[in-house]
């Protein structure tokens, strides 16, 4: 996976976000969509497909404004039927709605207010994606709010940089993350360097 | 019945902080209360005895400063151990790093459709709703919070529910109290009320951002000033420097 389709409808939903944001968010924004961002979805929607799965309920777990993983998905299954961010940031919300607007308008995409650490999703998926573990208390505690999930694929990512406040759970490697999450039936892991110096771990797997 | 409440652990603030805060609400509350110290070391006959179940969900080794042993005194109707000994209906907690300069009958005075915490007017609201998922520029402060019985009871409860994660993931009880329990981008709508602008300010911090933000500055037409989270090695001499005024 090697590119972001960069369709029209992309390109006036992200102008529109981007020449609307509020400028303190501003500088959030661009954060979000540096080069290393791309990289790590890029790279977890080439997996995704090398499994040859059929995703159709797809739940992102601290997804920020999720301007490249949601139509990565789109673009890259055409069995997805519904994908819901879950954040914690109100202001979030704003500006994931106008990066993804054509799929909200279209009843495809939902941003949710909600800390899932500690409450239910209150929803089926069949894949989980979480690309901020390192943000989060471990995976286990998310499992027991939801065990009316049924038997979701699990897409993990997180890193062993721990020279920021706000990663209170880095891991060694890919194995350390899926021992913390306890994840048995493993079907990816690997790491990758990123452009910004940072490794990070991904594990897809049950 | 009125009811101020202090809370001393461990060995930052001698005996000495509780009988001044004690001395100055005797000096400053022109209505009738009643006086607790919650402790680890009872000596007093208004020290209680605070529990500690909590104490296996602190993380040392994160050095985050989770004051969590606050919000014991949350559960008045709830621990059959130490709570019933606690009298009154509206309570005010003070931290013991304060100067009171006014009539605390003021706080018993308000109405209380939703109780009350340190609103910090000193922070940026920008910076605040930007360093929120960072758990950073916490806008809100604990170190005055005012409630009637019963009223805070559901904060013990969410946290005995999810102390593991709460303790894991929130660097102090102020940060975890404003991800839960306030709106940084709707401040009438949380949980909590903040105090309004002109009651409390921070010696180390300011007053007001951006208009009143100047520092060590003792503002007598205000309520009460904050000397906690200053991240100042000499802080508790400043203080004590400051009692003397």
């Amino acid at each position: 996976m090697e590119y972001l389709k960069f369709t029209p409808n992309l390109a006036n939903d992200w102008k529109n976000a981007l020449s609307t944001s509020e400028p303190y968010v501003f500088k959030r924004v661009m954060d979000s969509m540096n080069e290393s961002q791309l990289e790590s979805k890029l790279w977890l929607v080439q997996e995704l497909v090398k499994l040859d799965i059929k995703p159709k309920r797809v739940a992102i777990l601290a997804g920020w404004f999720a301007q490249y993983i949601v139509p990565l998905l789109y673009d890259n299954f055409e069995s997805i039927e519904w994908i819901k961010n879950f954040e914690i940031d109100q202001d979030v919300k704003e500006i994931s709605y106008k990066f993804n607007k054509r799929y909200k308008d279209s009843n495809k995409y939902q941003c949710s207010i909600k800390d899932i650490m500690m409450k239910s999703l209150e929803e089926d998926f069949d894949i989980i994606i979480n690309c901020a573990c390192e943000h989060m208390y471990p995976m286990t505690k998310f499992y027991e709010w939801n065990p009316e999930l049924q038997d979701p694929l699990y897409v993990l990512q997180s890193t062993d940089d721990d020279q920021y406040d706000d990663h209170i759970n880095c891991v060694k490697d890919e194995f350390h993350l899926a021992e913390q999450a306890n994840i048995v039936d493993i079907k990816y892991k690997g790491s990758k360097k990123l452009p910004n110096g940072m490794t990070r771990f991904m594990v897809i797997g049950k | 019945m009125n009811t101020i409440l202090c809370i001393k652990w461990g060995d930052k603030y001698d005996r000495t902080y509780v009988e001044q805060l004690k001395n100055q609400c005797e000096n400053n509350c022109s209505v009738p209360f009643n006086f607790y110290c919650l402790t680890d070391k009872p000596t007093q006959p208004y020290d209680v005895l605070l529990p500690t179940y909590w104490d296996k969900y602190y993380l040392e080794d994160r050095d985050f400063f989770w004051a969590y042993r606050k919000c014991y005194m949350f559960a008045l109707n709830e621990d059959p151990q130490i709570l019933p000994r606690i009298k009154g209906d509206k309570f005010l907690f003070l931290d013991l790093d304060v100067i009171i300069h006014q009539d605390l009958k003021y706080f018993f005075e308000l109405p209380m459709d939703k109780p009350y915490i340190v609103r910090g007017w000193w922070n940026d609201t920008i910076t605040v709703k930007s360093n929120f998922a960072k758990h950073k520029s916490t806008p809100i402060n604990s170190s005055v919070i005012r409630w009637d019985r019963g009223q805070l009871e559901t904060i013990v409860k969410k946290i005995n529910k999810n102390a593991e994660v709460i303790f894991f993931t929130y660097p102090s009880v102020d940060n975890y109290f404003n991800h839960h329990w306030y709106n940084c981008w709707n401040e009438e709508g949380g949980f909590f009320k903040g105090f309004p602008k002109g009651d409390i300010y921070s010696w180390y911090k300011g007053n007001i951002f951006p208009e009143d933000m100047e520092k060590r500055k003792i503002r007598e037409d205000h309520k009460i000033c904050l000397f906690n989270n200053s991240a100042e090695n000499n802080d508790v001499e400043e203080l004590k420097s400051l009692w003397n005024i």
